[in-house]
């Protein structure tokens, strides 16, 4: 089941780097203990509800992350990271997370 | 308006692993047709709500597949809007009749999900969210999880509040035999188990579940030998796909809207409800569902549930007498058609040990995504 294909994964690629380095806080958070196919060997992982300065809301997984990161008003640094697992296709998909700042 | 509800009919809900999509569907449909006493000669068209047979059993074209199972030849269709596609199909149904071109109808809502692995399931219900969402590796619990804490900060509410909800929905369930989980839980028990999606716990979430529903509708009134019971509302409304496109994460707008329009259509307000099923696919799913639709104001729906205002027998207003989606299962497609039916029989006063005394409005409520959409029916018994 792959949401994900190589022609999706490059039509998007765009739309991300106007959105690298960007900063933002925390306006809420969970721990994903019960991941979707595709994620399972990352679980546990913190998702992210993020303000950005100018105010639009993303969500995003956190990375680079430790227990005292986990809370609303923390701020944060949008980074380019992998995203999921490699597909059948070998095609690796990269996005948008967060990392705290 | 006013459409007559002439039949109800429901499979138990559960791990059905024994039973197939059709025969759950056949057994929904006969039970309502039984309790219509209508032959299946009467229906002129068919509306299935679903929303994962696609995705997870590679099966679409669900309108002409149910036809024929049923031995029907009507028209018919597959109404999709993720955990509001029962609800919709009831609405969808219901244009048909309005407009002039069917008189009698029958709503099916059916799901197959504990033929899967867990994973898969959570996968293709976030089919219901936006692709950013998905990229992220949050799944349902994860969304209404964001929703949770922001409620429970803004308020000041703690996870034994949230408890309540599943503590009373799980009593309620006790006393309904086609419930999954016809057990009792303690707020100990709920607190105990594992996280799922910090702060919400396995027994803050609705199940996954087997399940199909069924009712009959018409705009003949002729009920025989039953308490006739009319759907006097039927509204939808719409929101953001994504939680980041939301400014008020306290409440879901869709619910506001639907709620406004429907009580507006029936002409009653929020106190006139008896009895509702809302949908609680979390706990907190119920606390913003009681105060978007007025029955308690922001941020007191989590103490005046645990206060037992919404418990049976103790409560005024009675909320999901049935167990809710957290104790009598969420089928996700038939979950908006059961909450049709378990209302019908509550305005019926057939509900027996669950009963709502004197029960004469009720209302449902079916909610898809995170809130992207929501379905309110009201019902009267006059």
């Amino acid at each position: 089941m792959s949401n994900i294909t190589p022609v999706k994964i490059w039509r998007h690629q765009k739309k991300y780097a106007p959105f690298l380095g960007k900063e933002g806080k925390i306006i809420s958070w969970t721990l994903i203990k019960a991941p979707p196919v595709g994620y399972e060997e990352e679980a546990p992982y913190p998702v992210v509800l993020v303000e950005l300065q100018d105010k639009k809301r993303i969500i995003g997984q956190l990375v680079d992350w430790t227990k005292k990161d986990l809370k609303t008003g923390k701020k944060v640094k949008i980074v380019y990271r992998r995203v999921g697992k490699v597909d059948l296709e070998g095609v690796i998909h990269y996005g948008i997370k967060f990392r705290p700042v | 308006m006013k459409i007559a509800v002439l039949g109800v009919g429901t499979t138990k809900f559960g791990e059905l692993w024994e039973f197939s999509p059709r025969a759950l569907v056949k057994e929904a449909v006969s039970q309502a047709l039984a309790d219509a006493k209508l032959d299946l000669a009467e229906i002129e068209a068919l509306y299935v709500g679903n929303m994962l047979s696609g995705i997870l059993g590679g099966q679409e074209n669900l309108g002409a597949l149910f036809a024929e199972e049923l031995g029907l030849r009507c028209p018919a269709f597959k109404i999709e809007g993720a955990c509001a596609s029962g609800g919709l199909a009831v609405h969808s149904a219901i244009l048909g009749i309005l407009a002039g071109i069917y008189k009698t109808v029958l709503v099916v809502g059916i799901e197959k999900m504990t033929d899967h692995k867990p994973e898969q399931v959570s996968a293709a219900l976030m089919g219901a969210g936006y692709e950013e969402e998905r990229m992220a590796g949050i799944t349902f619990p994860g969304l209404y999880a964001i929703l949770a804490r922001v409620y429970m900060e803004k308020y000041g509410i703690t996870q034994k509040d949230l408890a309540a909800v599943s503590v009373k929905n799980h009593y309620h369930a006790t006393l309904n035999p086609k419930a999954q989980f016809q057990f009792a839980v303690s707020a100990e028990q709920v607190l105990a188990s594992p996280i799922i999606a910090d702060p919400l716990r396995l027994l803050d979430c609705s199940p996954v579940s087997d399940g199909a529903a069924a009712i009959v509708l018409s705009s003949k009134f002729k009920t025989k030998g039953k308490t006739p019971v009319y759907i006097t509302a039927s509204a939808v409304a719409t929101d953001s796909l994504s939680l980041g496109g939301r400014k008020d994460l306290t409440s879901l707008l869709a619910t506001v809207r639907a709620a406004k329009k429907a009580y507006q259509i029936a002409g009653i307000s929020p106190k006139n409800i008896d009895v509702a099923e809302v949908h609680d696919c979390f706990s907190i799913a119920e606390i913003l569902a009681c105060e978007d639709l007025g029955f308690f104001s922001r941020g007191k729906a989590a103490k005046e549930i645990a206060a037992g205002k919404t418990t049976l027998n103790k409560g005024k207003l009675v909320v999901n007498p049935s167990g809710g989606l957290k104790a009598c299962g969420h089928p996700v497609g038939a979950t908006g058609v059961k909450q049709i039916g378990e209302i019908v029989i509550q305005l019926r006063g057939e509900a027996g040990a669950r009963q709502v005394k004197g029960a004469k409005v009720g209302l449902a409520h079916n909610v898809g995504g995170s809130g992207s959409v929501a379905v309110v029916h009201i019902l009267k018994n006059e």
